[in-house]
Protein backbone atom coordinates (compact mmCIF):
# COMPACT_ATOMS: atom_id res chain seq x y z
CA UNK A 1 0.00 0.00 0.00
CA UNK A 2 1.20 3.06 -0.70
CA UNK A 3 1.93 5.38 1.78
CA UNK A 4 2.13 9.21 2.40
CA UNK A 5 4.56 11.28 4.05
CA UNK A 6 3.33 12.54 6.96
CA UNK A 7 4.08 16.41 6.05
CA UNK A 8 2.01 15.99 2.99
CA UNK A 9 -0.68 14.86 4.74
CA UNK A 10 -0.54 17.36 6.97
CA UNK A 11 -0.48 19.59 4.35
CA UNK A 12 -3.31 18.48 2.27
CA UNK A 13 -5.72 18.60 5.59
CA UNK A 14 -4.79 22.21 6.12
CA UNK A 15 -5.15 22.87 2.77
CA UNK A 16 -8.13 25.39 2.08
CA UNK A 17 -11.29 23.34 -0.10
CA UNK A 18 -10.80 25.43 -3.26
CA UNK A 19 -13.92 24.34 -4.84
CA UNK A 20 -14.15 26.04 -8.20
CA UNK A 21 -13.29 26.48 -11.97
CA UNK A 22 -10.31 29.25 -12.60
CA UNK A 23 -11.70 32.93 -12.59
CA UNK A 24 -10.33 33.22 -15.64
CA UNK A 25 -13.21 31.35 -17.54
CA UNK A 26 -15.44 33.56 -15.53
CA UNK A 27 -17.98 31.09 -14.58
CA UNK A 28 -21.45 31.47 -13.42
CA UNK A 29 -21.35 29.73 -9.82
CA UNK A 30 -24.09 28.28 -8.44
CA UNK A 31 -23.94 27.30 -4.77
CA UNK A 32 -26.70 24.72 -3.51
CA UNK A 33 -29.53 25.59 -2.01
CA UNK A 34 -31.61 23.23 0.85
CA UNK A 35 -28.65 21.98 2.91
CA UNK A 36 -28.00 19.80 4.92
CA UNK A 37 -31.32 17.85 3.58
CA UNK A 38 -30.33 18.35 0.22
CA UNK A 39 -28.48 20.03 -2.74
CA UNK A 40 -30.09 21.85 -4.85
CA UNK A 41 -28.74 23.90 -7.83
CA UNK A 42 -31.12 26.12 -9.60
CA UNK A 43 -29.97 26.54 -13.39
CA UNK A 44 -33.06 28.46 -14.15
CA UNK A 45 -30.76 31.59 -14.43
CA UNK A 46 -27.91 30.58 -16.02
CA UNK A 47 -30.09 29.46 -18.60
CA UNK A 48 -31.85 32.93 -19.46
CA UNK A 49 -28.56 33.77 -19.41
CA UNK A 50 -26.99 31.95 -22.27
CA UNK A 51 -30.75 32.08 -23.41
CA UNK A 52 -30.20 36.14 -23.80
CA UNK A 53 -26.46 35.25 -24.94
CA UNK A 54 -26.60 33.01 -27.26
CA UNK A 55 -24.44 30.64 -25.70
CA UNK A 56 -24.11 27.03 -24.99
CA UNK A 57 -23.93 25.47 -21.34
CA UNK A 58 -20.99 23.77 -20.11
CA UNK A 59 -22.22 22.94 -16.83
CA UNK A 60 -19.48 21.52 -14.44
CA UNK A 61 -20.35 19.69 -11.32
CA UNK A 62 -17.53 19.87 -8.81
CA UNK A 63 -16.89 18.96 -5.19
CA UNK A 64 -14.96 21.04 -2.63
CA UNK A 65 -13.65 17.85 -1.30
CA UNK A 66 -12.97 15.56 -4.08
CA UNK A 67 -9.49 15.47 -5.95
CA UNK A 68 -10.22 14.59 -9.64
CA UNK A 69 -12.41 17.66 -9.14
CA UNK A 70 -9.07 19.68 -8.12
CA UNK A 71 -7.12 18.06 -11.33
CA UNK A 72 -9.56 19.14 -14.13
CA UNK A 73 -9.20 22.45 -12.53
CA UNK A 74 -5.81 23.28 -11.94
CA UNK A 75 -5.83 21.39 -15.84
CA UNK A 76 -7.85 24.36 -16.71
CA UNK A 77 -6.21 26.90 -14.90
CA UNK A 78 -2.54 25.74 -16.33
CA UNK A 79 -3.92 26.09 -19.43
CA UNK A 80 -6.65 28.75 -19.81
CA UNK A 81 -4.57 31.16 -22.20
CA UNK A 82 -4.99 28.30 -24.58
CA UNK A 83 -8.25 27.08 -23.79
CA UNK A 84 -10.64 29.99 -22.53
CA UNK A 85 -10.58 31.46 -26.67
CA UNK A 86 -12.43 28.46 -27.37
CA UNK A 87 -14.84 28.60 -24.52
CA UNK A 88 -15.95 31.93 -26.20
CA UNK A 89 -19.22 30.32 -27.40
CA UNK A 90 -20.27 28.63 -24.05
CA UNK A 91 -21.60 29.91 -20.58
CA UNK A 92 -19.26 27.78 -18.26
CA UNK A 93 -21.76 27.09 -14.89
CA UNK A 94 -19.98 25.87 -12.25
CA UNK A 95 -22.17 23.99 -9.35
CA UNK A 96 -20.42 23.88 -6.55
CA UNK A 97 -21.13 20.52 -4.34
CA UNK A 98 -19.04 18.16 -1.98
CA UNK A 99 -18.85 14.15 -1.89
CA UNK A 100 -21.05 14.22 1.35
CA UNK A 101 -24.13 14.82 -1.44
CA UNK A 102 -24.46 11.90 -3.13
CA UNK A 103 -27.38 11.22 -6.28
CA UNK A 104 -30.02 10.79 -3.64
CA UNK A 105 -29.64 14.21 -1.88
CA UNK A 106 -28.61 16.25 -5.07
CA UNK A 107 -31.40 18.10 -7.44
CA UNK A 108 -31.54 19.90 -10.50
CA UNK A 109 -34.45 22.48 -10.70
CA UNK A 110 -34.99 24.57 -13.67
CA UNK A 111 -38.10 26.87 -13.12
CA UNK A 112 -40.81 25.16 -11.16
CA UNK A 113 -39.26 22.08 -11.87
CA UNK A 114 -36.80 20.05 -9.28
CA UNK A 115 -35.68 16.47 -10.38
CA UNK A 116 -33.45 14.42 -8.11
CA UNK A 117 -30.05 13.43 -10.14
CA UNK A 118 -31.23 10.06 -11.23
CA UNK A 119 -34.32 11.64 -12.55
CA UNK A 120 -33.39 14.45 -14.04
CA UNK A 121 -31.04 12.23 -15.90
CA UNK A 122 -33.29 9.91 -17.13
CA UNK A 123 -35.20 12.90 -18.17
CA UNK A 124 -32.72 14.42 -20.91
CA UNK A 125 -31.74 10.58 -21.74
CA UNK A 126 -28.23 10.85 -19.97
CA UNK A 127 -26.67 7.09 -19.30
CA UNK A 128 -25.14 8.46 -16.43
CA UNK A 129 -28.73 8.16 -14.74
CA UNK A 130 -27.40 5.09 -12.74
CA UNK A 131 -24.25 6.49 -10.87
CA UNK A 132 -23.53 10.32 -10.15
CA UNK A 133 -19.62 10.47 -10.19
CA UNK A 134 -17.74 13.87 -9.06
CA UNK A 135 -16.49 15.94 -11.19
CA UNK A 136 -19.23 16.14 -14.19
CA UNK A 137 -20.19 17.90 -17.18
CA UNK A 138 -23.10 18.44 -19.22
CA UNK A 139 -23.35 19.89 -22.42
CA UNK A 140 -26.38 21.57 -23.03
CA UNK A 141 -27.77 24.19 -25.95
CA UNK A 142 -30.10 27.30 -24.93
CA UNK A 143 -32.88 24.62 -24.68
CA UNK A 144 -31.49 22.55 -22.49
CA UNK A 145 -31.25 19.68 -24.64
CA UNK A 146 -27.87 17.75 -23.84
CA UNK A 147 -25.39 18.35 -27.31
CA UNK A 148 -23.68 14.91 -26.74
CA UNK A 149 -23.31 12.23 -24.09
CA UNK A 150 -20.77 12.97 -21.76
CA UNK A 151 -18.50 10.39 -19.72
CA UNK A 152 -19.08 9.96 -16.28
CA UNK A 153 -15.66 12.10 -14.43
CA UNK A 154 -13.03 14.07 -17.05
CA UNK A 155 -10.29 12.04 -16.78
CA UNK A 156 -11.00 11.33 -20.43
CA UNK A 157 -10.21 14.61 -21.49
CA UNK A 158 -7.40 16.80 -19.18
CA UNK A 159 -5.51 17.44 -22.24
CA UNK A 160 -5.84 20.49 -24.72
CA UNK A 161 -6.63 18.80 -27.39
CA UNK A 162 -8.76 16.36 -25.72
CA UNK A 163 -10.93 19.03 -24.55
CA UNK A 164 -10.72 20.64 -27.52
CA UNK A 165 -12.77 17.64 -28.74
CA UNK A 166 -15.12 17.94 -25.94
CA UNK A 167 -15.75 21.83 -27.40
CA UNK A 168 -16.07 20.37 -30.89
CA UNK A 169 -18.61 17.75 -29.97
CA UNK A 170 -16.65 14.87 -31.51
CA UNK A 171 -18.28 11.26 -30.75
CA UNK B 1 -10.03 -21.77 -44.36
CA UNK B 2 -10.03 -22.62 -40.98
CA UNK B 3 -9.94 -19.33 -38.66
CA UNK B 4 -11.68 -20.18 -35.51
CA UNK B 5 -9.37 -20.93 -32.45
CA UNK B 6 -10.19 -22.50 -29.52
CA UNK B 7 -11.32 -20.29 -26.65
CA UNK B 8 -8.13 -21.73 -24.70
CA UNK B 9 -6.02 -20.57 -27.07
CA UNK B 10 -7.99 -16.80 -27.23
CA UNK B 11 -7.57 -16.78 -23.60
CA UNK B 12 -3.22 -16.93 -24.34
CA UNK B 13 -3.66 -14.21 -26.45
CA UNK B 14 -3.44 -11.60 -23.49
CA UNK B 15 -0.58 -12.90 -22.21
CA UNK B 16 1.54 -13.19 -25.11
CA UNK B 17 0.41 -9.78 -26.77
CA UNK B 18 1.60 -8.35 -23.04
CA UNK B 19 4.78 -9.55 -23.63
CA UNK B 20 4.94 -8.48 -27.00
CA UNK B 21 3.89 -5.21 -26.52
CA UNK B 22 6.35 -4.41 -23.48
CA UNK B 23 9.16 -1.79 -24.54
CA UNK B 24 6.97 -0.45 -27.07
CA UNK B 25 5.51 2.73 -27.05
CA UNK B 26 3.07 3.03 -29.49
CA UNK B 27 0.24 2.20 -27.56
CA UNK B 28 -1.10 4.91 -24.92
CA UNK B 29 -1.56 3.47 -21.20
CA UNK B 30 -4.87 4.28 -20.19
CA UNK B 31 -6.38 7.15 -18.86
CA UNK B 32 -3.52 8.90 -20.94
CA UNK B 33 -4.29 10.93 -23.96
CA UNK B 34 -3.62 10.02 -27.49
CA UNK B 35 -3.80 11.38 -30.86
CA UNK B 36 -4.78 7.56 -31.98
CA UNK B 37 -7.42 7.59 -35.15
CA UNK B 38 -10.14 4.97 -35.30
CA UNK B 39 -8.47 3.54 -38.17
CA UNK B 40 -4.61 2.85 -36.32
CA UNK B 41 -3.43 -0.63 -35.71
CA UNK B 42 -2.31 -1.42 -32.32
CA UNK B 43 0.27 -3.87 -31.23
CA UNK B 44 -2.53 -5.91 -29.64
CA UNK B 45 -4.58 -5.73 -33.13
CA UNK B 46 -1.42 -6.90 -34.44
CA UNK B 47 -1.14 -9.95 -32.96
CA UNK B 48 -4.75 -10.77 -32.87
CA UNK B 49 -4.97 -10.01 -36.63
CA UNK B 50 -1.75 -12.46 -37.14
CA UNK B 51 -3.35 -15.37 -34.82
CA UNK B 52 -7.18 -15.18 -36.32
CA UNK B 53 -7.06 -14.56 -39.88
CA UNK B 54 -3.32 -15.10 -40.82
CA UNK B 55 -2.18 -12.89 -43.64
CA UNK B 56 -6.21 -13.12 -45.48
CA UNK B 57 -6.88 -9.47 -46.68
CA UNK B 58 -9.39 -7.55 -44.45
CA UNK B 59 -11.45 -4.41 -46.84
CA UNK B 60 -11.46 -1.73 -44.91
CA UNK B 61 -12.45 1.57 -45.17
CA UNK B 62 -15.57 3.03 -47.75
CA UNK B 63 -15.24 -0.84 -49.45
CA UNK B 64 -16.23 -2.27 -46.70
CA UNK B 65 -19.25 -3.86 -46.49
CA UNK B 66 -19.56 -3.58 -42.55
CA UNK B 67 -19.52 -0.23 -40.33
CA UNK B 68 -18.81 0.38 -36.75
CA UNK B 69 -20.92 2.68 -34.41
CA UNK B 70 -18.84 3.58 -31.06
CA UNK B 71 -19.06 6.40 -28.93
CA UNK B 72 -15.48 8.42 -28.98
CA UNK B 73 -16.19 8.64 -25.24
CA UNK B 74 -18.68 6.13 -23.14
CA UNK B 75 -20.84 7.33 -19.85
CA UNK B 76 -19.14 4.07 -18.27
CA UNK B 77 -15.97 1.92 -19.68
CA UNK B 78 -18.02 -0.80 -18.11
CA UNK B 79 -21.03 -0.08 -20.52
CA UNK B 80 -20.05 0.83 -23.85
CA UNK B 81 -22.77 0.76 -26.70
CA UNK B 82 -21.92 -1.06 -30.22
CA UNK B 83 -23.36 -1.02 -32.87
CA UNK B 84 -22.54 -3.40 -35.84
CA UNK B 85 -24.48 -2.84 -39.10
CA UNK B 86 -23.74 -4.88 -42.39
CA UNK B 87 -23.96 -2.55 -45.89
CA UNK B 88 -25.51 -6.18 -47.46
CA UNK B 89 -28.56 -7.94 -46.60
CA UNK B 90 -28.20 -11.30 -46.10
CA UNK B 91 -29.30 -13.65 -49.16
CA UNK B 92 -29.16 -16.82 -50.40
CA UNK B 93 -26.12 -16.05 -52.70
CA UNK B 94 -23.56 -13.87 -50.61
CA UNK B 95 -24.05 -12.98 -46.93
CA UNK B 96 -22.51 -12.15 -43.64
CA UNK B 97 -21.47 -16.08 -42.15
CA UNK B 98 -19.58 -14.80 -39.24
CA UNK B 99 -18.57 -11.98 -37.22
CA UNK B 100 -15.64 -11.20 -34.68
CA UNK B 101 -16.12 -8.54 -32.14
CA UNK B 102 -12.77 -7.41 -30.79
CA UNK B 103 -11.39 -5.11 -28.41
CA UNK B 104 -7.27 -4.41 -28.07
CA UNK B 105 -6.45 -4.04 -24.99
CA UNK B 106 -8.89 -5.85 -23.01
CA UNK B 107 -7.51 -9.09 -20.53
CA UNK B 108 -9.83 -10.81 -23.18
CA UNK B 109 -10.01 -9.04 -26.32
CA UNK B 110 -12.14 -11.49 -28.16
CA UNK B 111 -15.75 -10.10 -27.09
CA UNK B 112 -17.74 -12.22 -29.25
CA UNK B 113 -18.10 -14.88 -32.02
CA UNK B 114 -21.09 -14.88 -33.95
CA UNK B 115 -21.80 -17.27 -36.67
CA UNK B 116 -24.47 -16.23 -38.67
CA UNK B 117 -27.24 -17.78 -41.13
CA UNK B 118 -29.40 -15.63 -44.26
CA UNK B 119 -32.21 -16.53 -41.25
CA UNK B 120 -31.60 -13.10 -39.89
CA UNK B 121 -32.33 -11.01 -42.94
CA UNK B 122 -29.93 -8.26 -42.32
CA UNK B 123 -26.77 -9.09 -40.19
CA UNK B 124 -27.12 -5.76 -37.87
CA UNK B 125 -26.29 -6.05 -34.42
CA UNK B 126 -26.17 -3.78 -31.12
CA UNK B 127 -24.35 -4.79 -28.06
CA UNK B 128 -22.42 -3.04 -24.94
CA UNK B 129 -19.51 -3.89 -24.23
CA UNK B 130 -16.45 -3.59 -21.36
CA UNK B 131 -13.64 -1.58 -22.09
CA UNK B 132 -10.64 -1.39 -19.74
CA UNK B 133 -8.78 0.95 -21.60
CA UNK B 134 -8.47 3.90 -24.39
CA UNK B 135 -8.56 0.96 -26.72
CA UNK B 136 -9.78 -0.02 -30.39
CA UNK B 137 -13.06 -1.98 -30.74
CA UNK B 138 -12.72 -3.90 -34.23
CA UNK B 139 -15.60 -5.89 -36.34
CA UNK B 140 -14.40 -8.64 -38.97
CA UNK B 141 -16.96 -9.85 -40.84
CA UNK B 142 -16.42 -12.99 -43.21
CA UNK B 143 -18.71 -12.78 -45.78
CA UNK B 144 -20.00 -16.55 -47.42
CA UNK B 145 -17.78 -16.20 -49.69
CA UNK B 146 -14.76 -16.05 -47.44
CA UNK B 147 -13.85 -12.43 -47.79
CA UNK B 148 -13.22 -10.69 -44.73
CA UNK B 149 -14.01 -7.12 -44.22
CA UNK B 150 -13.46 -5.18 -41.09
CA UNK B 151 -13.73 -1.54 -39.01
CA UNK B 152 -12.39 -0.35 -36.31
CA UNK B 153 -13.06 2.65 -33.40
CA UNK B 154 -11.05 4.29 -30.94
CA UNK B 155 -12.55 4.47 -27.64
CA UNK B 156 -11.43 6.68 -24.82
CA UNK B 157 -12.49 5.44 -21.54
CA UNK B 158 -11.22 3.01 -18.70
CA UNK B 159 -11.68 0.84 -16.07
CA UNK B 160 -14.42 -1.61 -17.80
CA UNK B 161 -12.91 -4.86 -16.74
CA UNK B 162 -12.76 -3.53 -12.91
CA UNK B 163 -15.71 -1.78 -12.40
CA UNK B 164 -17.56 -2.42 -9.64
CA UNK B 165 -20.44 -4.83 -10.11
CA UNK B 166 -24.06 -3.46 -10.04
CA UNK B 167 -26.14 -6.62 -9.25
CA UNK B 168 -29.56 -6.32 -7.13
CA UNK B 169 -31.27 -9.44 -7.94
CA UNK B 170 -29.30 -12.69 -7.68
CA UNK B 171 -32.25 -14.72 -7.43
CA UNK B 172 -33.12 -13.51 -11.00
CA UNK B 173 -29.46 -14.91 -12.84
CA UNK B 174 -29.99 -16.62 -15.89
CA UNK B 175 -33.60 -15.06 -16.82
CA UNK B 176 -33.65 -14.94 -20.49
CA UNK B 177 -35.95 -11.99 -22.06
CA UNK B 178 -36.57 -11.96 -25.58
CA UNK B 179 -38.43 -8.50 -26.89
CA UNK B 180 -39.70 -7.09 -30.45
CA UNK B 181 -38.64 -3.48 -30.70
CA UNK B 182 -41.50 -2.60 -32.07
CA UNK B 183 -43.86 -5.20 -29.83
CA UNK B 184 -45.92 -7.50 -31.37
CA UNK B 185 -47.75 -5.07 -33.76
CA UNK B 186 -44.34 -4.64 -35.40
CA UNK B 187 -43.71 -8.09 -36.98
CA UNK B 188 -42.96 -7.59 -40.28
CA UNK B 189 -43.67 -10.96 -42.38
CA UNK B 190 -41.05 -11.94 -44.39
CA UNK B 191 -38.62 -8.69 -43.78
CA UNK B 192 -36.19 -7.93 -41.22
CA UNK B 193 -37.36 -7.46 -37.89
CA UNK B 194 -35.59 -6.58 -34.98
CA UNK B 195 -35.44 -8.23 -31.51
CA UNK B 196 -33.50 -7.61 -28.12
CA UNK B 197 -32.22 -10.45 -26.10
CA UNK B 198 -31.45 -9.89 -22.24
CA UNK B 199 -29.59 -12.22 -19.99
CA UNK B 200 -29.87 -11.26 -16.33
CA UNK B 201 -26.21 -12.24 -15.54
CA UNK B 202 -23.11 -10.43 -13.64
CA UNK B 203 -20.76 -11.18 -16.37
CA UNK B 204 -18.04 -10.90 -13.89
CA UNK B 205 -14.79 -10.33 -15.40
CA UNK B 206 -12.82 -11.93 -12.43
CA UNK B 207 -11.20 -8.48 -12.30
CA UNK B 208 -14.22 -6.77 -10.13
CA UNK B 209 -13.06 -6.37 -6.65
CA UNK B 210 -15.95 -7.27 -3.51
CA UNK B 211 -15.99 -4.02 -1.92
CA UNK B 212 -16.62 -5.78 1.95
CA UNK B 213 -14.71 -8.85 1.36
CA UNK B 214 -11.42 -7.32 -0.07
CA UNK B 215 -11.25 -10.51 -2.59
CA UNK B 216 -11.48 -10.89 -6.41
CA UNK B 217 -15.08 -12.15 -7.56
CA UNK B 218 -14.03 -15.01 -9.51
CA UNK B 219 -14.88 -14.97 -13.28
CA UNK B 220 -18.40 -15.92 -14.28
CA UNK B 221 -20.26 -14.73 -17.76
CA UNK B 222 -22.36 -15.89 -20.16
CA UNK B 223 -20.26 -18.28 -22.54
CA UNK B 224 -22.51 -19.12 -25.36
CA UNK B 225 -26.19 -17.95 -26.61
CA UNK B 226 -27.47 -19.69 -29.21
CA UNK B 227 -30.71 -17.43 -31.30
CA UNK B 228 -33.50 -19.72 -33.46
CA UNK B 229 -36.74 -18.65 -34.64
CA UNK B 230 -39.51 -21.60 -35.56
CA UNK B 231 -36.89 -24.22 -34.78
CA UNK B 232 -34.03 -22.59 -37.54
CA UNK B 233 -30.69 -21.28 -36.49
CA UNK B 234 -30.42 -17.56 -36.46
CA UNK B 235 -27.20 -17.40 -34.83
CA UNK B 236 -25.16 -18.73 -32.26
CA UNK B 237 -22.79 -16.58 -29.97
CA UNK B 238 -19.62 -18.04 -28.59
CA UNK B 239 -18.95 -14.33 -25.51
CA UNK B 240 -16.53 -13.50 -23.18
CA UNK B 241 -16.59 -11.49 -20.07
CA UNK B 242 -15.75 -8.39 -22.50
CA UNK B 243 -19.23 -8.01 -23.00
CA UNK B 244 -21.31 -5.57 -20.17
CA UNK B 245 -23.53 -7.60 -17.16
CA UNK B 246 -27.01 -8.18 -18.35
CA UNK B 247 -25.65 -9.09 -22.20
CA UNK B 248 -27.78 -8.02 -24.28
CA UNK B 249 -28.12 -8.32 -28.12
CA UNK B 250 -29.90 -6.72 -30.30
CA UNK B 251 -30.56 -8.72 -33.24
CA UNK B 252 -32.88 -9.22 -37.01
CA UNK B 253 -35.03 -11.87 -37.97
CA UNK B 254 -37.38 -12.80 -40.60
CA UNK B 255 -40.64 -14.28 -39.66
CA UNK B 256 -41.88 -16.30 -42.37
CA UNK B 257 -44.68 -17.82 -40.32
CA UNK B 258 -46.18 -18.19 -36.53
CA UNK B 259 -43.08 -19.57 -34.79
CA UNK B 260 -41.33 -19.41 -31.66
CA UNK B 261 -38.09 -16.99 -31.17
CA UNK B 262 -35.54 -18.99 -28.47
CA UNK B 263 -32.80 -18.36 -26.78
CA UNK B 264 -30.26 -20.83 -25.19
CA UNK B 265 -27.67 -19.74 -22.83
CA UNK B 266 -24.60 -21.40 -21.09
CA UNK B 267 -22.13 -19.72 -18.64
CA UNK B 268 -18.55 -20.21 -18.04
CA UNK B 269 -20.12 -22.30 -14.36
CA UNK B 270 -22.00 -24.99 -17.48
CA UNK B 271 -25.42 -23.31 -16.00
CA UNK B 272 -28.10 -23.62 -18.33
CA UNK B 273 -30.41 -21.11 -19.50
CA UNK B 274 -33.36 -20.24 -21.72
CA UNK B 275 -35.90 -17.95 -23.21
CA UNK B 276 -38.42 -17.78 -25.87
CA UNK B 277 -41.04 -15.62 -27.35
CA UNK B 278 -43.72 -16.79 -29.54
CA UNK B 279 -44.32 -14.37 -32.60
CA UNK B 280 -46.80 -14.49 -34.71
CA UNK B 281 -47.23 -13.03 -38.14
CA UNK B 282 -50.46 -11.79 -39.25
Amino acid sequence: MRRWPAFAMASMLAAPALAALPAAYTPLVIEPTGLPARAEFDLTAALARAKRENKRLYVYLGASDCPFCRRYEAFLNQNADELRPHFAGWLIVDLRSSLRVQADRLHIRIGPKSLPYAEFQRSIGDERARQLVYPSVWLFDTALQPLMQMPAGTGTFETVPEQLEILRLEQ
Amino acid sequence: MKTKLSRRALLALPLVGAAGVAGRAAAAVGGLPTKTAHDDSSPEWELLRERLFQRRPITTGAAAQVQLTVPLRAAYGASVPVKIVSKLPQGPQLYVKRLWLLVDKNPSPLAALLDITPEVGQADFETRLRVDEYSHVRVVTELSDGSLHGDSRYCKTSGGCSAPPNRSAPELVGKTVLKLLEGVNGVKPNAPTTADVTVLHPNDTGFELNQVTVMYIPPHFVRSLKLSYAERKLFDAELDFSVSENPTWRFQFVPHAQGLLQAQVEDSKDRRFSGQLAVSVS
